[in-house]
């Protein structure tokens, strides 16, 4: 019955092997070779080189300080949003619902800038508004360690809520009522009970955040590079955009210590959430949950989640339209308003490169999605309905992905594409997406493939439908949901890849977080808005698009 | 200790509507009994539970332990459950799964900052009531359910509490094992001579592990006693029916005499134990539990000369074991009826049926 699957797994195999090791296994050549090109040429002067710079000590202490303590506050943030949404009788709970998703939207560098625009300390509007308006000296300077674990512990926050929200929503209550009859008081039993039940959730989602830190540029590019901090992202990126002659050895060499510990930390994180699974599956059915009452602080809390939603969403959102708008950084006055104009916007439309960036990028996001999901269709297949050692190969091989920090995994590419035709064309971006992001098309296809329950396929083929024709009638219909949202993901990340294409993008195949990037580089905020703008648009259309196809192929029109 | 409930009352709004979940329950519990709460899913006797505990709070009311006040609408009294002192196990055992199983039993004697031991001679002692010596160290994570089941009455009874309390323990357990620990409980309680307060749906449950029930429906408690009185005289239609299976008549009473009451229903004029409250001309409902017709196979009735007998014709007999189930159609009224399992009868025979008058329960309310 499963006779052709002998040959599909081990093809995904390759296709998926090829994918995630070629990147790997490059940058593991590249890292002990002279120059880009000169494969063969073996030599131990890059590490020499890399890691008897006196600077870079520094820069892991930087690089800790920031990974640690943006995951920390997005750990913390998000266990207290998952405590107040599952536990307690705060008002308006759609707006979690929000805040973990909608964020996403929001590509990072943009997220970043418009924190960059509200607090760097020459012209940031609230800065301008505690000077000019309040007459304060000095004020907030975002380009600071503080600051850059500020916005990426923001960045981070929804991942981390995702993870935490269901494992708080799981918890059987029971648990803390027996610790109250056995005389627990209640912060007893929220430090004996609670939180140690929670932990490897918890666990889960700080180190996905360590990872996501530690892979994090739009952050230390934005506003760490100003201000002369560097993280090991944006020394490697130094390393290969900067000077007269790129290193790519030095850059291998260092991105293998990140790779490593990235590696380390995702199959870490893998570990935590089956222990968190363990933990979930023998709580039962409790009785209803007994919901806390803030009384006179739930209003207060809401608050809380209010600026955190309005910080997250609509603040970035709206400084960079602002910004797009006006002449110059000015605290928004009537003055201000009655200088607004288009001047920026036509500026982008009439900038040849923001043009070829802009085509180049719904290129890659609405192409590369479309192959990603496919691959990611029978990837999904095999890993959950053909279960064979091979197709655990292949699960380990395509969840390897998760791990990989683009600007590094970008590194390893550079030295295989120099060698092929490839180079410095839109493949080389794509191929890179398809690789670097893989995990998120296959997640909601595996997700989607364990509903469709073999009986359903088995009663197809006892109807008398061939095995395509019963992928194309049962299966395929069923899949539709996961196809979209996975299909969503894809497309999204792709349209604001940055981590990546800094490496990859070369004179004609920009894209639009690198253009963005440039812009920043160089100040050109309003431009920059403009172009942010005109990419979280794009985003938002490509989201409503594929909803709006998966409800029209929708198998069964819901009443 | 006993516990004293008075005038308890819980309103929940759930959807725009109010459901009353306790409607001015006054109860007492008996010290040192095995007291049950039994009533269909909803009917309150877990939030009563639960306010007995102290996890929830009712609206108005007085609940006391032992003399002592732990809840009070009127003089703003509130004993958190922590410091209650009681027992508990809960519908899903609620073990911790990141704790030993030695972990768990001990919790509650860490909270009482007993030395360690004392903790570790009660625990070992404990363990060894419920069988389940040599567990410590396991992780409760690796117990089957019935193993979970008995940790959690371990980790309830450890600090020897006055009362101990139970919601629902054995509903997740499989029938065999259900039964089985059903009986252990009982003589574990037997044993230790404490007040013990159990909520079930179950009614076979209830008539075996209780000293006394109350039944409870809409918040209301409507009949307590001990297991024989609430089956064999219970007062309302609604406990006749829940706590066994039975046929419901309605009738009106035609005369009383010293030892017996005639009433006249559907199956004709039937003789009923003396009730004194009822006079001729009230309307009741005749209660006649099947495994108290006796069938008179091939017209060899009993000759009891004050036995009803009632006839009619066999409508349908389904096997299942242990009996045979029948429905037995006398006029437009059907019976149901219980018959050897080995019985000769079928489909369609005319049978004749006898039913003491001290079997024929009339329900008044």
């Amino acid at each position: 019955m499963y006779a052709k699957h002998s040959k599909l797994t081990p093809t995904l195999i390759a296709i998926v092997g090829f994918l995630t090791v070629c990147p790997v296994a490059m940058l593991v050549i590249g890292s002990f070779s002279t120059n880009l090109g000169t494969l063969g040429g073996f030599t131990l002067d890059k590490y020499i080189e890399a890691y008897t710079d006196p600077e870079l000590l520094g820069i892991i202490v930087n690089t800790l300080i920031f990974v640690l303590g943006s995951s920390f506050l997005a750990t913390a943030l998000a266990l207290f949003l998952s405590y107040l949404n599952n536990r307690t009788d705060i008002p308006f709970k759609f707006m979690f619902r929000v805040i973990s998703i909608i964020p996403m939207m929001i590509p990072h560098i943009l997220f970043s800038v418009s924190w960059v625009l509200l607090l760097n300390p020459s012209n940031g509007i609230i800065n301008l508004f505690l000077r000019q308006v309040l007459g304060m000296e000095g004020g907030l300077n975002v380009y600071s360690l503080e600051g850059m674990i500020l916005v990426e512990g923001l960045l981070d926050l929804p991942i981390a809520y995702l993870i935490i929200a269901p494992a708080m929503a799981s918890f059987d209550v029971a648990l803390e009522e027996s610790s109250r009859v056995c005389g627990g008081t209640p912060l007893r039993t929220l430090f004996r009970i609670t939180l140690p039940v929670l932990r490897p959730a918890i666990m889960a989602a700080f180190i996905l955040s360590l990872v996501r830190s530690l892979a994090s540029f739009a952050v230390p590019s934005v506003i760490g590079m100003p201000g002369r901090i560097y993280v090991l992202s944006t020394h490697i990126y130094r390393a290969v955009s900067t000077g007269f002659s790129a290193d790519y050895g030095k850059a291998a060499a260092l991105g293998m210590v990140v790779l490593a510990s990235s590696i380390t930390l995702i199959y870490l994180y893998r570990f935590m959430t089956r222990e968190s699974e363990k933990y979930v599956t023998i709580s039962s059915r409790g009785y209803r949950p007994t919901v806390i009452r803030l009384k006179g602080a739930r209003y207060p809390m809401f608050a809380v989640v209010g600026l955190l939603s309005f910080v997250l969403i609509v603040l970035p959102v709206l400084v960079l339209f602002y910004t797009s708008m006006v002449p110059y950084s000015m605290v928004p006055s009537a003055k201000a308003f009655s200088m607004m104009s288009w001047r920026h916007w036509l500026a982008v439309i009439n900038d040849p490169i923001s043009l070829l960036s802009l085509k180049n990028s719904v290129i890659l996001g609405v192409g590369g999605a479309t192959l990603g999901i496919f691959l990611s269709i029978f990837v999904a297949y095999v890993i959950v309905k053909v279960r064979t050692p091979a197709s655990g190969l292949l699960e380990s091989l395509s969840f390897l992905s998760f791990s990989f920090p683009g600007i590094v995994i970008g590194v390893g590419f550079m030295w295989f594409f120099v060698q092929t035709p490839l180079y410095a064309t839109l493949w080389a971006l794509l191929i890179g997406y398809i690789a670097t992001y893989l995990p998120y098309g296959v997640r909601p296809l595996a997700s989607a493939f364990v509903q469709v329950h073999s009986h359903l396929e088995e009663s197809s083929l006892v109807c008398g439908a061939s095995r395509v024709q019963t992928m194309r009638r049962i299966v395929i219909p069923l899949l539709v949901p996961g196809i979209v949202s996975g299909w969503i993901l894809m497309a999204t990340m792709f349209v604001r890849e940055l981590t990546l294409s800094v490496v990859l993008s070369r004179p004609g195949t920009e894209v639009l977080a690198v253009q963005i990037l440039r812009f920043s580089e160089d100040g050109l905020w309003g431009r920059l808005s403009a172009l942010g703008i005109i990419m979280i648009f794009i985003s938002t259309a490509l989201v409503v698009l594929a909803s709006w196809v998966g409800a029209k192929f929708k198998p069964v029109q819901e009443e | 200790m006993d516990i004293q409930i008075e005038n308890l009352c819980k309103r929940y709004t759930s959807g725009g509507k109010t459901i009353n979940a306790l409607d001015d329950v006054t109860l007492t519990i008996p010290a040192n009994k095995i007291f049950t709460l039994l009533g269909p899913s909803g009917c309150g006797k877990t939030t009563l539970l639960r306010c007995i505990v102290g996890l929830e709070s009712p609206d108005s009311g007085e609940i006391r332990i032992g003399g002592e006040t732990v809840w009070s609408g009127g003089n703003n009294i509130y004993v958190p459950p922590e410091k209650r002192g009681l027992g508990m196990v809960f519908q899903s055992y609620a073990i911790w799964p990141h704790m030993t199983v030695f972990d768990n039993v001990a919790y509650p004697l860490q909270t009482r900052k007993t030395d360690r031991a004392e903790i570790r001679r009660r625990v070992a002692k404990t363990l060894s009531f419920v069988q389940l010596e040599g567990f410590e160290d396991r992780p409760a994570t690796k117990l089957s359910g019935g193993q979970q089941q008995r940790v959690a009455l371990a980790r309830a009874l450890v600090a020897e509490p006055k009362v101990i309390l139970f919601d629902e323990p054995l509903s997740n357990l499989d029938a065999k094992l259900r039964e089985e620990t059903r009986k252990d409980l009982r003589v574990f309680l037997t044993e230790l001579g404490i007040t013990a307060v159990y909520v079930t749906h179950d009614r076979i449950e209830a008539l075996a592990l209780s000293d006394l029930i109350a039944v409870m429906r809409n918040g209301r408690i409507i009949e307590k006693g001990t297991p024989r009185d609430i089956y064999f005289h219970s007062e309302h239609n609604f406990v006749a029916d829940f706590i066994g299976r039975t046929n419901l008549i309605d009738g009106v009473v035609k005369s009383r005499e010293a030892d017996a009451t005639t009433v006249e229903c559907p199956l004709g004029e039937v003789r009923c134990a003396s009730q004194a409250d009822i006079a001729p001309g009230d309307k009741v409902v005749l209660s006649l539990r099947p495994e108290f017709l006796h069938i008179a196979e091939d017209g060899a009735a009993p000759e009891d000369g004050t036995a009803n007998r009632i006839t009619g014709r066999i409508d349908s007999l389904v096997f299942v074991g242990e009996a045979m189930e029948g429905e037995v159609l006398v006029g437009d009224t059907r019976l149901f009826v219980k018959v050897r399992p080995d019985s000769e009868l079928k489909e369609g025979d005319a049978v004749s049926m006898t039913v003491t008058p001290a079997h024929c329960l009339l329900l008044t309310k």
